[in-house]
């Protein structure tokens, strides 16, 4: 659990699920991208630049900032959308996206690869029913006003001085950075999600700890 | 968001131009890169845990070959034992059968083996022989592949402390692990193994490497386990095994289904107080299901404990040198005595020093009718051997009559057993003072031992703590049959309880997790009035640790962290009883005060037990090995000792250069009695002064310790003096506060003022504490406490490192009910308890312990 969580929540009705998600979550990696490295020969590195575009939302009266990578839209969006397909459409409901940036750690022979997270930011979504045109129109604004506390929030949490991972050598770039967009470079991310909270842990994590566990001295 | 800025940034007219990457104008960077793998590292309470574990087994060649001998030992026993069993001729060896050998008429060793063939039949056929071999062929696989995972992880640990602490394997022997934890604070600064805080405390690396262990002792400071039983005819008695341990383990912190999500943090729906019920039924049935599981493998667990006893055994004989006698500490004495935030080694190394007193306390009991029998036994039984043995030395054919050498032997063991029914004649006991001796030690004890040392029951109650060590074999032996039934009918009664003690009583501290609210060791939250945080705590009856352990526990993590910087009110708790320990010392022992004006100060307590009993001081400082020079030291210089000690900690400076240079002095100071040590200590080469010093001060610390506990119960047992204790032996649990329970109370004495006329034994030198002032607080109205309407409002943490969710976050308003004092559910039904006076409560057990909701779920 060395990795800090933030939670973010927010409720919104059915239509408005993914453009929510993807103000956040965009709003985040806005923040947790860099531009690429340039290494040169002496082991320094110039870092490109990243541009970045505003966005307005249909059914909320809301813009953001995301960076103008078409590439990183793509794959959020699709991560958004199947989030948005899983909470089905118009029930009320319950779901979390997570945002997890991590880093990978080299390990010797016998183990794999370790991917540690630093930061996790959970977005708890509840769904909600609105009966008439009227209701969804201050739900409109008040979502608006919402999602614009969250970005505030959140640019509050990334002002913080606290860890992260350090600036890699060119060899270990890619344990630090998601290198794979050529116009971007966000730190290694992972997004998930769950639809209820689930009680317990999967069955494989607890027969890995049953492991571990009988394995420790 | 901000309409207009309103800054006073310009833009560059002229030479703006967006120039392409690649340029060489640009801002060039130099990477730091990950020159140390050690930054954030995942599973921090593992890694401590390694970290630690290496340290205790000095390194890692000794661990490695440690287990590597363990693993070949494992081997040999089994097949040696199947040998023995299957493929000797014993005919041949007794010679009942002859050899017919052509050459000579000896009989050879290779003349008793079976033949190959034989032997393996022997061993196919039988079915009992195979399954023992089976399982301990799996057992020992298992501990290879254990053996080879940890080989790989300890690597690792160990090139952390090559690389990082900077400590080679070789030097690490020689660590205290007060240097090794200096050490992971100071390379936190710099390679951020914790990404949560920029700095570690030592309270921090304790929290992790001890979480479970604190909820454990906490569980059994509050009587939540059963471990205590009252089976016909036997009395009662305690049973807490390896295997019941285990089993605990496995259902609260780690199995499937286990209350915790991971290592670190309990699973949210544990800390919800909504679906308490339903969660208590899945913890009960969870139970059944583990009892159930272990009757059907019980033959199997049976031949793995003994396997396993026979190695662990080994072990702790290693760990523990003091476990080479008659007796041990049991595994519930170790839990009940444990501080909050102990570690293993600080834990062994206090019971090891009182290990003597007590064994030496245990045999004052010596039955006066079995030592007439065993003075006659050996009587006749010596005459005997000392017949046989003259024969023998008049002419040794003696010795080839059958059975001769056996007997000669047996009676041999019969005088050994005998005389350890004979008491030395020139020993003369005093238990009280030896179990103040122990108290020193052990730092806890129930209150009605004090006074009543010489009687039986309180034998038999210490016998709990520190049991033969035959009985505990006995015990981890059957115990893989009885902890089923443990399970099943008892633990699963309490699993509301259960459920109710881990969401009370569990905090989430930012950068450690969910830990047990007690191993904090906030005096307001978990004080008790009758323990020195008289107006100080918070608590509910049900929030208090018993028999004072918030309050001694955090004096001794203050004592053996000497760095750790506790939050204010706690800090102004510990240099509140510094001084006054300090005080009682200096003015004491110097100038032996008469009971002064003020009342409320137990004047001359220090008196008492630095001068009052014949040498008790030098008892319990020199001769049980707790100071470094062992002359036995005179009671000003003891006295001086701690002025010094308690003068040198207070000063507040806490910078380890300087620290370390004030507690040399305080050791030279001190230690003027003994001129040679001190000498070692202020002229030792640098290389090794660091360490010595960190050596005398550990020794120091242990002193202090034992001083302050013993103040405490001092001080505790003169403000419950003639007052009603709500403190009893053991809080009974709630379905057998019987009447052979109050019965045995009263005879016993939970309740000091029905104890005080019970006649003292004439056959022990009972000491009453003859310099006692009278008892201070005996007629005054008990001060007005735990009832107040203040109480009400939820205790707000003031300490801004830890965030207290259990309490405002995820419990929300609800929580904050239940983690004050009057909470609705769970705790004690304490309706009414406004005008009732807590120390009234004679018996928790029977009233406080037991909300009907309680037995809702059985």
């Amino acid at each position: 659990m060395n990795c800090r969580s933030e939670v973010l929540e927010v409720s919104v009705e059915g239509r408005q699920i993914d453009e929510a998600m993807l103000a956040l979550v965009h709003t985040i990696l806005l923040h947790r991208s860099t531009g690429k490295f340039h290494y040169k020969k002496e082991g320094t590195y110039s870092i490109g630049t990243v541009g970045t575009q505003d966005i307005d939302c249909d059914f909320i009266d809301f813009s953001f900032v995301r960076v103008s990578s078409d590439e990183l839209d793509r794959v959020i969006r699709k991560a958004v959308g199947d989030f948005k397909d899983a909470m089905g459409n118009g029930t009320d409901g319950m779901g979390q996206i997570s945002l997890e940036f991590y880093q990978k750690k080299k390990s010797r022979w016998p183990f794999s690869d370790e991917c540690i997270p630093w930061e996790v930011w959970s977005i708890k979504v509840h769904v909600v029913n609105l009966a008439n045109e009227q209701e969804r129109q201050i739900c409109r604004e008040k979502v608006g006003e919402k999602l614009g506390e969250k970005v505030i929030n959140i640019v509050e949490v990334i002002n913080r001085h606290e860890y992260l991972p350090k600036m890699p050598t060119q060899s270990e770039v890619d344990n630090v950075f998601d290198t794979s967009l050529k116009d971007v470079q966000p730190y290694l991310y992972k997004i998930t999600f769950q639809i209820t909270d689930t009680l317990g842990t999967s069955v494989s994590t607890t027969m890995r700890r049953l492991i571990k566990d009988t394995l420790a001295l | 968001m901000a309409a207009h800025f309103d800054t006073e940034y310009q833009r560059l007219e002229a030479s703006y131009s967006d120039s392409p990457p690649g340029e060489e104008n640009l801002l060039v960077h130099i990477p730091d890169g990950n020159k140390s793998p050690w930054h954030h590292i995942e599973n921090l309470d593992l890694f401590f845990q390694r970290v630690y574990n290496l340290h205790q087994k000095n390194g890692f060649t000794c661990m490695l070959l440690g287990e590597v001998f363990e693993l070949v030992q494992l081997l040999f026993v089994v097949g040696f034992t199947v040998f023995l069993a299957n493929c000797v001729d014993y005919d041949i060896l007794f010679a009942n059968k002859l050899v017919n050998h052509t050459d000579s008429s000896k009989v050879t060793l290779p003349d008793a083996f079976l033949p190959m063939d034989v032997c393996s039949a022997h061993i196919r056929d039988n079915v009992a022989v195979m399954f023992v071999l089976v399982i301990s062929g799996v057992f020992w696989l298992h501990r290879l592949i254990k053996f080879l995972y940890n080989v790989c992880c300890y690597w690792e640990i160990r090139s952390f402390y090559t690389n990082a602490l900077k400590i080679s394997m070789a030097e690490l022997p020689y660590f205290t692990w007060q240097e090794v934890q200096a050490r992971i604070v100071e390379i936190q600064k710099e390679h951020q193994i914790c990404i949560h805080k920029k700095e570690l405390t030592e309270l921090d690396i304790y929290h992790r490497i001890l979480r479970f262990k604190n909820y454990m002792v906490a569980m059994v400071n509050k009587s939540l386990l059963p471990v205590r039983f009252r089976p016909p005819l036997l009395g009662e008695i305690v049973f807490y095994t390896r295997g019941l341990k285990y089993n605990f383990e496995l259902i609260f912190f780690w199995g499937p289904g286990s209350l915790f999500k991971s290592e670190w943090s309990l699973k949210p729906e544990y800390k919800r107080g909504g679906n308490r019920l339903e969660l208590a039924e899945k913890l009960a049935s969870r139970i059944l299901w583990i009892g159930i599981a272990n009757l059907v493998l019980c033959p199997v667990i049976l031949v793995w404990q003994i396997l396993y006893a026979f190695f662990s055994y080994t072990e702790v004989i290693k760990r523990e040198p003091g476990s080479l006698g008659a007796r041990c500490w049991s595994l519930y004495g170790r839990c009940y005595l444990r501080h909050f935030n102990e570690l293993d080694h600080e834990l062994m190394s206090r019971l090891s020093k009182g290990y003597k007193a007590s064994s030496k306390y245990m045999n004052c009991f010596l039955s006066p009718l079995l030592t007439v029998v065993a003075k006659n036994v050996a009587f006749f039984a010596g005459s005997l051997l000392a017949v046989l043995i003259a024969l023998t030395i008049y002419d040794e054919d003696v010795l080839a009559v059958e059975h001769v050498l056996s007997s000669i032997t047996l009676l041999g063991v019969c005088i050994t057993i005998c005389r350890s029914f004979i008491p030395d004649k020139h020993l003369v006991y005093c238990p009280e003072q030896l179990l103040r001796v122990i108290l020193a030690h052990i730092h806890y004890m129930p209150d009605h031992w004090q006074g009543n040392a010489h009687r039986y029951e309180t034998r038999d109650q210490f016998s709990q703590l520190f049991q033969y060590k035959a009985v505990f074999i006995l015990e981890e032996l059957i115990s893989p049959v009885v902890t089923p039934f443990i399970l099943i009918f008892s633990l699963r009664r309490k699993s509301l309880e259960i459920i109710d003690f881990f969401r009370n009583f569990t905090v989430e501290v930012v950068g450690v997790g969910d830990t047990c609210s007690f191993a904090q060791m906030d005096v307001r939250q978990h004080g008790h009035p009758a323990w020195m945080s008289e107006g100080k705590t918070e608590a509910s009856i049900y929030q208090q640790a018993e028999d004072g352990k918030t309050e001694l526990s955090l004096m001794h993590f203050a004592i053996t962290n000497p760095q750790w910087n506790p939050p204010t009110e706690t800090t102004h708790f510990i240099s509140q009883l510094k001084e006054r320990v300090h005080r009682e010392a200096t003015g004491d022992a110097h100038t032996h005060t008469l009971t002064s004006l003020s009342e409320s100060e137990p004047r001359s307590l220090i008196a008492n037990f630095l001068t009052g009993p014949p040498s008790l001081a030098s008892l319990h400082l020199g001769r049980h090995g707790s100071m470094t020079n062992h002359e036995p030291i005179g009671n000003s210089d003891g006295a001086s000792a701690l002025r010094s000690l308690s003068v040198n900690s207070m000063r507040g400076s806490y910078s380890s250069t300087h620290r370390s240079a004030g507690h040399t002095s305080s050791a030279n100071r001190a230690m003027v009695g003994s001129g040679t040590d001190a000498r070692t200590a202020s002229s030792g080469s640098s290389a090794w002064e660091g360490q010595l010093t960190s050596l005398v001060l550990s020794e120091y610390a242990s002193t202090e310790m034992s001083i302050h506990a013993l103040y405490i119960h001092e001080l505790h047992k003169q403000q419950s003096q003639g007052e009603l204790s709500r403190h009893t032996w053991h809080r009974q649990d709630s379905d057998d506060s019987s009447d052979s329970v109050t019965e045995d109370r009263g005879a016993g004495g939970g309740n000091p003022s029905s104890r005080n006329p019970i006649p003292r034994s004439h056959t022990f030198p009972v000491s009453t504490p003859t310099s006692t002032p009278a008892p201070v607080s005996n007629s005054g109205p008990p001060p007005d406490r735990g009832a107040t309407p203040g109480q009400e409002e939820a205790p707000v943490q003031t300490n801004s490192q830890h965030r207290c969710w259990a309490n405002t976050v995820s419990v929300g308003s609800e929580g904050r009910g239940v983690r004050s004092a009057r909470g609705p559910m769970g705790g004690w039904a304490e309706d009414g308890n406004q005008g009732r006076h807590p120390y009234t409560v004679p018996e928790e057990g029977s009233e406080d312990d037991t909300p009907p909701n309680i037995h809702k779920v059985t």
